[in-house]
Order: C-alpha cells, then structure tokens, then sequence
C-alpha cells in the first residue's frame, strides 16, 4: 500500500537509496573481510605455538626506513641462552632468504633456512625419507639439504631425490650441496609455506653462502605455556644478551624478546583501527543515504499532498499520516539495506575470488545488523517529512493542484 | 427527524496582507435529518468554504456549530477527525481515489481509520449498493470517470455516515453519466441520508428539495424548490434543468 508512488519512478528511488546501499555493502563487505582475516590470522598464531619467545635484533621503523643494529644477535648467543636460562627449554638460531635451486635443466626458487637440528621439534616438522641435519653437520659446516614437499616435487617430480645433487646460488657464489633428506607435506605454519623451504645447516648458509656475521633470528620456547615461566624466559633471555653485548644500564636493548601474546595484541590494536576506519566510511555512507531518502521522502509528501487531503477528509488523525510516511521511509531503507547486503556480500566473494589469500565471512549477525543500521537511517530521516505531512491543513492540501 | 446541523451566526475571515477576507459573514442554518439540500453560487460566494466548515475540515472565526447534538465548532483536530470518519461522507467533483490501488481498497480506507479490523466485507456491501461489485478489483486508472465517482460514493458511505457533502460531484462526467450519479444520490437520501450538494449547475442544483442560494458570503434564498423557482432558475441557468427520472428501482446499467 506505501509504497505506490515509490515504484511509480524506480530509478529515481534506487539513486535516493544509494547512500544507504553503499553504506550497508560496504559495512558488509568489510566484516566479512575483517572476519576472513581474523580467523586466518587466528590460525596462524595457533599454529605458532603459545610458549614461543622471538628474539631478534631490535629494527625501527623510522620516517619509512629501517634503522638499527641489524647484526647484533650473533651464533654463540643461541648457543649460550639454553644454557644461562633455565625458563628456556630449546633454541634455534636461524638465516634465510630466498635462492635459485637447480637440479640439472629444472630450476626452482625456494626460501632456504639456514638452521639447527632443534628446527624439527621446535616447529614440529619432521623429514618424510632420509635425515634432517644434525648437530655434526652443523658443526663441520657440510653441504647438504633438506628439501620441502614442494621443492622435491618440483625439480624431481616422482623420482627419488636421496643422494642427488643440487646448486644453491648465493652471493657469494653458487654450491653444490647433497640432498640428505625430504621433509613432509606441512602447509603454512606461523604464515610460511614450509613446503617451500630448502634447509641447510646454519653455519654452512653463514660461512659458504652468504657471508653472514650474524644470525636473523633466535626462535626459543619456554619450558611451559604459562604467563609466568614465558614471563620468566623473557626475563633471562634479555639479561644475558643484555650482558653479552656489553649494554649498559640505561641504554636500550638492541634486541627484542617477543612472545606470541604481543603479536596477538597487535594485531588486535591493528583490527580495532581497520575496524573505526571503516566503520566511518559506513557511517558517511549511512547519513548521505539518509538525506537522500529525507529527499524522496519530501517529494513523496508534496506528490501526495491532495491525497494526504482526502486521507484527512476520510476521518485520518494527523498520528496515522506520520505513522504512515514513516513506515514508508523505514520500508524504503529497509529495502535498500537488502540491497546493499547483497552487493556487499558479492563484494566480499569477488575481492576473495580475485586474491585468493583467505575466505570471507559474511554472519547472520553482520547482515542482521547491517539491516537495522539501513531501517534506523530510514526512520531516522523520514521524521521531518512524516511530520511535515501531518501537519498538512486539509483544506489547502484538498486545493492542492 | 430531528434537526441533524444546527449553525448560528457562521463567520470565516482570512486576513490577506492588509485585508481581511470574510469568506462567511454571520451566516444562520439549519438542517433536519433526510433533507437534500443543494448549495449554490458563483466563484467567491463562500460556498466551498461553508461546505469545508460543514464537513468539519476547519472551523469558523467565530460562530456555533452543532452537528447531531454537538458542539463540533470548538472541537480538537482529533475529535474532528472522528467526525469526519465517523458522521460526514466526502464526494469530490475529480474523484480523489487513490492510484495503483483496487476499488476494494480505496473503499476501506474510512474503515481503516475507524480501526475496523474485518474490512473487505464492509468494503464489498458499498460497492455493492453502487453496483459496482464486478470491479472490486480494478484500480482507478482501470476504470471509467462515473465508475470512479461510484468508487468514490461507497467510500464515502462505507461507515455509514450521517451526511453526505458533495462538492460538485457531476462536474467532470457527461450529462448521461451524470445522471446515473445524481440517481445514487437519490437512493442514499431515500434510505435515510442526508445529502448535501455544492454546485454551480443549476440543472443539478434544482434536483434538490431545497435550495440554498449564496452570495458574498451570505445566503440570500433559502427556500425549497418548486415549479416557480425552477421557473425563475430556468431563465437565469445555461440549459433546462434535466430532472433524473423520478425515484424508483435503480437504473438499469448504472
């Protein structure tokens, strides 16, 4: 019955509602986003593992730069923190970047990770056929491999890859190294794509393939997942390093100790802003769109000022000319929010479709409240016109051409 | 029958820029129940004003309304809304219906406001008295211009109201459509309601029993019609008076 002379120009109440549509997608949209990202990220850190310490040297960010002492964390740390910190259970220094990996005519590009024998219990990754590097690798520098799921697949599809030889490029030049062994199919772990990896030991990526002084960083777990024992390793990690690289009281580390909990706080103040940035554009939307719908709104009441007129004649009270603007402005809005929802929601399907990095998660109490945000906006700015319209003179709206 | 309006010394000014505008000047009526009276006058005589007041659409300057044993001239816009809804029937001479909407529908919309709740078939029995039933469905662009006046007819006497105010209600329609119109009148006055008409046609003014002559806000005849009036009427007027057929069983077709 309302919302006759709303259909009489479709168009032109679609353009009136287009604020309110916009606001309503995009606030749907980016829940579903923001929801995608969240349960990823969740993921990731579960996966990380809740009694990890990250030590690495300590690097600002300033004016768009870098600074800081990148070199500051050095081998014999990692070896001297399982032994001065009794809250540390294991450690595990380690060096990466990413190489060109050739087996004969195939060549790849892999992450390769310069590391210890600690790396298998610390991330739970263990070889598929053959060994893992050990200790006297480590020690003697020697040139062997472990290879990734995928990097095994790709340069050796279904045959064997035990004993074969590789090259490794470097900058300091190119080395034949020995694969030793193939690890399982993992995934992404902590937001890494470990079946992408090459590892060799530590000292041989240091001396023979990079010619690193220092390590990139010392990943360490404390002997339990309690507040206080993670507390407690952080503690002693920065104490001796503290004591080791000669920094005084006062001066700043030039390290930093980080547990899981502080990137999950981060990323919690990271959500918060993401979060209050959209929410403005939503809101912006939301007002335009109301003035819009105040707009047709109006046109609506003059349109209808002769009919408004009879209504009254008919014995209408000026209570039911309001009520029934203002459910026509709330049923318009409405409407628009359905809209909006379903634009949003493709949205949020396409930009997932087109980049492939996470799912989005459109909720039953996203669309709920996008919906009564759209219905509040419609009562909202179909107040004024509802209550122009009551307050109509009968006799002038009857005479109204 | 008792006496259904009662209006003493009726007085509506408007004030337009620095004149004053007596649209009624202390004007006296009375109305008895089942009367059909017909209102009439050229532009400006206050007609259309004395038919607003009459239909409870506003209220005088000064002066005392009594409509069916109430004082309805100092009543809030409220109650006057009741009365309206619930004493007064509306026709107007360009229909007023209210488009994209079903015969049905335009009907109920006094009982909408009544807070009826069981509507159509309150609906159905009006326009089943304007013999119009076969087209409860059709909306207003769907019909012809005397269906409509009909349409229009049964929404005014959905509630069952004392009065009738017709402002020009054949204005728009041909003389024969206008007929048939005026013939509904007559069977809704004979059944009891009283109807009150505005025009400026005499032809359909003398199809009244009474008629009530206006003039610079003031009536200046009031009396009822007989044949020297309709003589008197007929040399002034544009045509003959057509006179409907004389009240009997409704027109065939109508």
């Amino acid at each position: 019955m309302a919302l006759r002379s709303l259909t009489v120009h479709p168009l032109r109440t679609i353009l009136a509602t287009l604020g309110v549509i916009i606001g309503v997608a995009a606030v749907v949209a980016a829940m579903a986003i923001l929801q995608g990202m969240s349960a990823r990220i969740e993921t990731g850190f579960a996966s990380m593992g809740s009694n990890k310490l990250f030590i690495s040297p300590n690097i600002e960010r300033r004016s768009g730069r870098m600074v800081g002492n990148f070199e500051s964390l050095k081998l014999d740390d990692a070896a001297a923190i399982p032994k001065e910190c009794p809250s540390v259970r294991i450690v595990m220094p380690q060096v990466g970047n990413s190489a060109l990996v050739k087996y004969f005519s195939k060549n790849t590009t892999a992450s390769i990770l310069g590391t210890t024998p600690e790396y298998s219990e610390i991330n739970s990754h263990k070889v598929g056929e053959g060994e893992f590097i050990s200790q006297t690798d480590v020690q003697s520098g020697s040139l062997v491999a472990v290879l990734g799921w995928k990097i095994k697949r790709d340069l050796f599809g279904g045959r064997p890859a035990l004993d074969e030889k590789i090259k490794i490029n470097g900058s300091l030049g190119s080395r034949t190294f020995t694969v030793i062994g193939v690890m399982e199919e993992k995934g992404n772990v902590a937001f890494t794509d470990v079946d992408q990896q090459v590892i060799i030991p530590i000292t041989t990526a240091m001396d023979k393939l990079w010619g690193l002084k220092s390590v990139n960083m010392i990943m360490a777990e404390a002997i339990s997942p309690a507040d206080a024992d993670i507390e407690k390793a952080k503690e002693e990690t920065k104490r001796l390093l503290r004591q080791r690289h000669k920094i005084r009281a006062g001066q700043q580390d030039d390290f930093q100790v980080q547990a899981q909990k502080e990137f999950v706080q981060q990323f919690a103040t990271f959500q918060t802003i993401i979060g209050i940035v959209l929410g403005s554009i939503a809101g912006i939307s939301l007002a335009v769109g109301g003035i819009g719908i105040m707009n047709i709104m109006l046109v609506a009441v003059t349109e209808r000022t002769r009919e408004i007129g009879v209504r009254m004649a008919m014995g209408a009270q000026r209570g039911d000319v309001l009520w029934q603007f203002l459910v026509e402005a709330s049923i318009v809005s409405f409407l628009g929010g359905a809209l909006g929802v379903l634009v949003g929601w493709g949205l949020a399907t396409t930009i997932e479709n087109l980049t492939r990095v996470f799912e989005t998660i459109t909720t039953a109490w996203a669309i709920g409240m996008a919906l009564a945000m759209a219905t509040s906006v419609g009562i909202v700015s179909g107040i004024y016109p509802a209550w122009k319209a009551s307050r109509l003179d009968p006799v002038e709206a009857l005479r109204y051409e | 029958m008792g006496t259904l309006i009662q209006i003493n010394q009726f007085s509506k000014h408007y004030e337009m820029g620095d004149t004053i505008v007596r649209a009624l000047d202390g004007l006296d009526l009375s109305v008895e129940e089942g009367e059909f009276i017909s209102i009439t006058g050229a532009s400006g005589s206050g007609k259309s004003t004395l038919m607003h007041l009459l239909g409870c659409l506003d209220r005088p300057t000064s002066g005392e309304y009594w409509l069916d044993g109430e004082l309805v001239s100092s009543m809030t816009d409220r109650q006057l809304a009741v009365i309206r809804n619930q004493k007064i029937g509306f026709v107007f001479q360009t229909f007023n219906l209210i488009q994209r909407t079903s015969a049905l529908d335009n009907v109920a919309v006094p009982l909408f406001y009544a807070r009826k709740t069981r509507v159509n078939v309150a609906s159905m029995r009006a326009l089943e008295r304007v013999g119009l039933s076969k087209r409860a469905s059709h909306a207003p662009s769907e019909l012809s211009g005397g269906e409509r006046q009909r349409v229009a007819i049964a929404r005014a006497i959905v509630n069952e109201p004392k009065i009738i105010l017709a402002d020009e209600p054949t204005g728009n329609l041909d003389s024969r459509t206008g007929k048939q119109i005026m013939g509904i009148f007559h069977e809704l006055n004979r059944s009891g309601v009283t109807v009150i008409l505005v025009t400026h046609e005499m032809s359909v003014a003398l199809q009244a029993r009474r008629v009530i002559r206006m003039r610079d806000g003031l009536k200046y005849e009031d009396r009822f019609v007989d044949a020297a009036l309709t003589e008197e009427l007929t040399g002034e007027g544009d045509r003959a008076p057509e006179r409907s057929p004389p009240p009997m069983a409704r027109p065939a077709g109508v």
